[in-house]
């Protein structure tokens, strides 16, 4: 328990190096070369510390290498910055699970305070970086992958009790990484779909200390049970004991705009943007509420903002683009308009992107006075729906039905329309856009009516199935979900009912390979929708049952 | 400078002279601080490839690095307090092994403390974990280390315990203790501009305010300076909860 100053600078724990790759990534030759003499007076090999300038070099490297340590600087000049480069590296999966990433900063970052979010480093290392730091810092990040590689395999396998199980082993006798260990444990309760127990293990955490991870993961619970109030409440609660926890505030954002209070979401957006002004998805998120509320100005700054962080980064997204180009056209730039749906159209490829952008374009054309050329593309766009050449995913059918209302073609609008409610009943968001869409066309009323009708038969349909089952009545269960799977292909509930009541059918009247066939097909079209359902999660574990039966 | 640059949002023209300035301290002391951090890394390099026994024949470089460490600490808790000041800073309470994190504290002072042939301490149990930001508090500790450092003889303790349900982090020294003048006005950090003879108060209001922001269930933390103590000097006391 003593220590004298002689011990205090020899650290405690050793490093094995044995046959890793390093990568240093930093723009200044000084820093370089001292990172490199001090990693290998750690212990690396000194020809297999590799070292790139900047971010372009850097993917060159780690796309030629396969590397267990990176140490990287956060800003690296002109290009890529550190940021992007290990989102890019996770995103084209260049580092697998037991790299080691470092992320050294001059300072503290917002960022940095997220905790587990996808792109995210093992740690930040703050400047100076000693050899003391260094070599601490590595040593606990070793022992934490080690410590929870078996549990990270299970998860990947979506294996969740089992990797619950895992947790718990651990727990009981892992005291240093106890508090990571129950929040990973938390985050498996919420993707597995069980609230209560979640719920239970969360309580009796904050009872001891206020976390604001805690916190957001019971407000989250609290979004799934669609108990919005209460979940706004605790969120505002959690971001203003602890600003910096962005999640929260973001999670806040969300919850206000399902509720339908704009003016609060763009507040809660603005002040998260002003702490953390880098992230391509927040811009866009702000743009988006900025642009419902007619803050033209602003939305059209959130979306260049998100443009221009996306330029380097494989985050971007195509709706910042779409946005801009909407907000621009609002603020009477048309042709910068029309030239930012140019550059989406160089940067993405898929067949929903352009469709969307198309429909953009007309509604661009529209609002400049060029009915005729806006009318071209309506014409276009409700041929290739008729043909079934285009398939447009819920925004983009959005943005075509506009188009079409505002150029003529009601009928065609309004069973688009139709279609995206049916497919989506109970999403309080998508309800709103419709109606604006009405509203804009100055079809309010019958618009009203029309969402209410949609809704209320989508509803009934979903639900026929389980009734059904509920009274023993499989075989007409199965046929009334088939028949609701063929009204409302992308429904997520149709989608889950159908594989239930297939699978409970399957257990009540044996398995047979065309309705497992079936069942699986229908709940990988419901996770493509909506990843990680926590039903989803449930049937495909009795699905895998049914099969191992046979 | 924190009320100042509230006014960026006005146009008179003489009111961005004066937030430029702000900004101008902000980004300098961002810039010295990257040079204080070049300074440090290659001091730090010779001096690790310096034999223990020939230590002595490097004194300048040993305080050179340490002065180097001061002003990278006092750069960090001007940046801190101004970005605490805008509601900015990422302040971030994690679950931390005291041992590990003491070790790591004043590691960073091994070669000073050796030099100087002062005698450090450290009593902590390893299975101790506590919530609360790292980076704040190894600032505070080391900016108590420094102090007593200057006013021990020969011997310094750092010790770490829980008590009635919070943290006590002690920083203790065998020296004269602090002035009376010092022990009076505790609880009002702000007034004790003359930090135990010829310091700027920087450090006594930074370790304040840190211990402030960390909450826990309607408790928060402070700090309290005392003489006595087990070596009978001066004590910085550090209450988390």
């Amino acid at each position: 328990m003593h220590i004298n100053p002689l011990d205090i600078s020899t650290p405690a724990t050793e490093l094995n190096f044995s046959g890793k790759n390093v990568l240093i990534v930093d723009d200044y030759m000084e820093m370089r070369s001292i990172l490199r003499d001090m990693i290998s007076s750690c212990g690396a090999e000194v020809k297999k510390i590799h070292m790139a300038t900047n971010g372009n070099e850097a993917i060159a490297w780690l796309k030629k290498v396969p590397f267990d340590i990176v140490l990287c600087d956060l800003i690296l000049g002109s290009g890529k910055n550190g940021q992007q480069v290990l989102e890019e590296a996770k995103y084209q999966s260049l580092v697998g699970p037991s790299c080691l990433w470092l992320m050294i900063t001059a300072e503290k970052t917002m960022e940095a305070v997220t905790g587990t979010a996808e792109y995210q480093p093992d740690a930040y290392l703050l400047k100076p970086v000693t050899e003391a730091s260094l070599r601490s810092r590595l040593a606990k990040i070793w022992t934490k992958k080690a410590a929870f590689a078996e549990i990270y395999k299970a998860m990947k396998q979506q294996d969740y009790s089992k990797a619950m199980h895992l947790c718990d082993q651990r727990l009981a006798s892992d005291k240093a990484h106890a508090a990571d260990l129950l929040r990973t444990k938390c985050d498996l309760l919420l993707v597995s779909g069980e609230y209560d127990r979640a719920k239970q293990v969360l309580e009796d955490i904050l009872a001891v200390r206020d976390l604001p991870w805690a916190k957001a993961a019971l407000a989250k619970i609290l979004l799934k049970k669609n108990d919005l109030d209460a979940a706004k409440h605790l969120l505002e609660e959690t971001t203003e004991a602890n600003p910096a926890y962005l999640e929260a505030q973001d999670l806040l954002a969300h919850t206000l705009q399902v509720m339908g209070d704009l003016e609060e979401a763009g507040n809660v957006l603005e002040r998260t943007v002003k702490l953390s002004p880098n992230s391509v998805t927040r811009q866009k998120n702000l743009g988006q509420v900025a642009m419902k509320l007619g803050k033209l100005e602003d939305a059209e700054r959130a979306f260049r903002k998100s443009v221009s962080l996306g330029e380097n980064s494989v985050l971007r997204t195509a709706d910042a683009y779409l946005g801009l180009a909407k907000a621009c056209s609002a603020n009477k730039n048309v042709e910068q308009a029309l030239k930012v749906l140019g550059q989406l159209n160089k940067n993405f490829a898929a067949d929903e992107v352009r469709t969307k952008a198309l429909a953009v374009e007309g509604m661009i054309h529209h609002q400049s006075g060029n009915a005729e050329k806006a009318k071209q593309i309506a014409d276009e766009l409700s041929q290739s729906i008729s043909n079934d050449s285009i398939h447009p995913d819920s925004d983009g059918a959005l943005e075509i039905a506009r188009l079409l209302l505002t150029t003529g073609d009601k009928e065609k609008a309004i069973q688009l329309l139709q279609s995206e409610i049916k497919n989506n009943p109970e999403s309080a968001t998508l309800l709103r856009d419709v109606a604006e869409i009405f509203d804009q066309a100055g079809m309010g009323e019958e618009g009203s009516r029309l969402i209410e009708t949609s809704r209320q038969e989508a509803m009934l349909i979903m639900n026929r199935g389980v009734l059904l089952i509920s009274k023993g009545q499989y075989e007409e269960a199965v046929s009334a979900m088939r028949d609701a799977y063929s009204a409302m292909p992308a429904n997520i509930r149709v989608l889950l009912n159908l594989a239930y009541v297939i699978i409970t059918y399957m257990q009540k009247k044996g398995p047979t390979p065309e309705l497992i066939e079936e069942a699986r097909h229908s709940l990988q079209a419901a996770n493509e929708l909506s990843p990680g359902e926590s039903r989803f999660v449930r049937l495909s574990a009795a699905l895998n049952e049914l099969t191992t039966l046979r | 400078m924190v009320g100042i640059s509230n006014k960026k949002q006005t146009n008179t023209t003489n009111i961005p002279v004066v937030f430029n300035m702000a900004n101008f301290l902000v980004s300098s002391v961002h810039d010295m601080k990257n040079s204080v951090s070049m300074l440090i890394c290659g001091l730090d390099k010779v001096l690790t490839s310096v034999e223990a026994a020939e230590l002595s024949t490097h004194a300048e470089l040993v305080q050179m690095n340490h002065e180097a460490k001061r002003i990278n600490n006092r750069l960090i808790q001007l940046l801190t307090l101004y970005k605490l000041g805008q509601k900015i800073y990422p302040f971030d309470p994690q679950s931390v092994c005291l041992d590990d994190f003491l070790r790591t504290t004043v590691a960073q002072y091994a070669q000073l403390l050796k030099f100087r042939q002062i005698h450090l301490e450290v009593r902590v149990d390893p299975g101790l974990y506590w919530y609360f930001d790292e980076d704040l508090i190894s600032g505070v500790i080391g900016n108590a280390l420094n102090n007593a450092m200057r006013h021990t003889h020969d011997h310094i303790l750092i010790s770490a315990e829980e008590h009635e349900g919070g943290l006590v982090l002690r920083v203790e020294d065998d020296g004269d203790g602090y002035p009376p003048e010092l022990l009076e006005g505790n609880g009002n950090v702000m007034q004790s501009v003359d930090f135990h003879g010829g310091s700027t108060g920087l450090g006594l209001y930074f370790s304040a305010m840190v211990a402030g922001m960390h909450r826990n269930q309607g408790t928060q933390g402070d700090l309290c300076l005392e003489n006595g103590g087990s070596l009978q000097g001066a004590c910085f006391v550090l209450h988390l909860p």
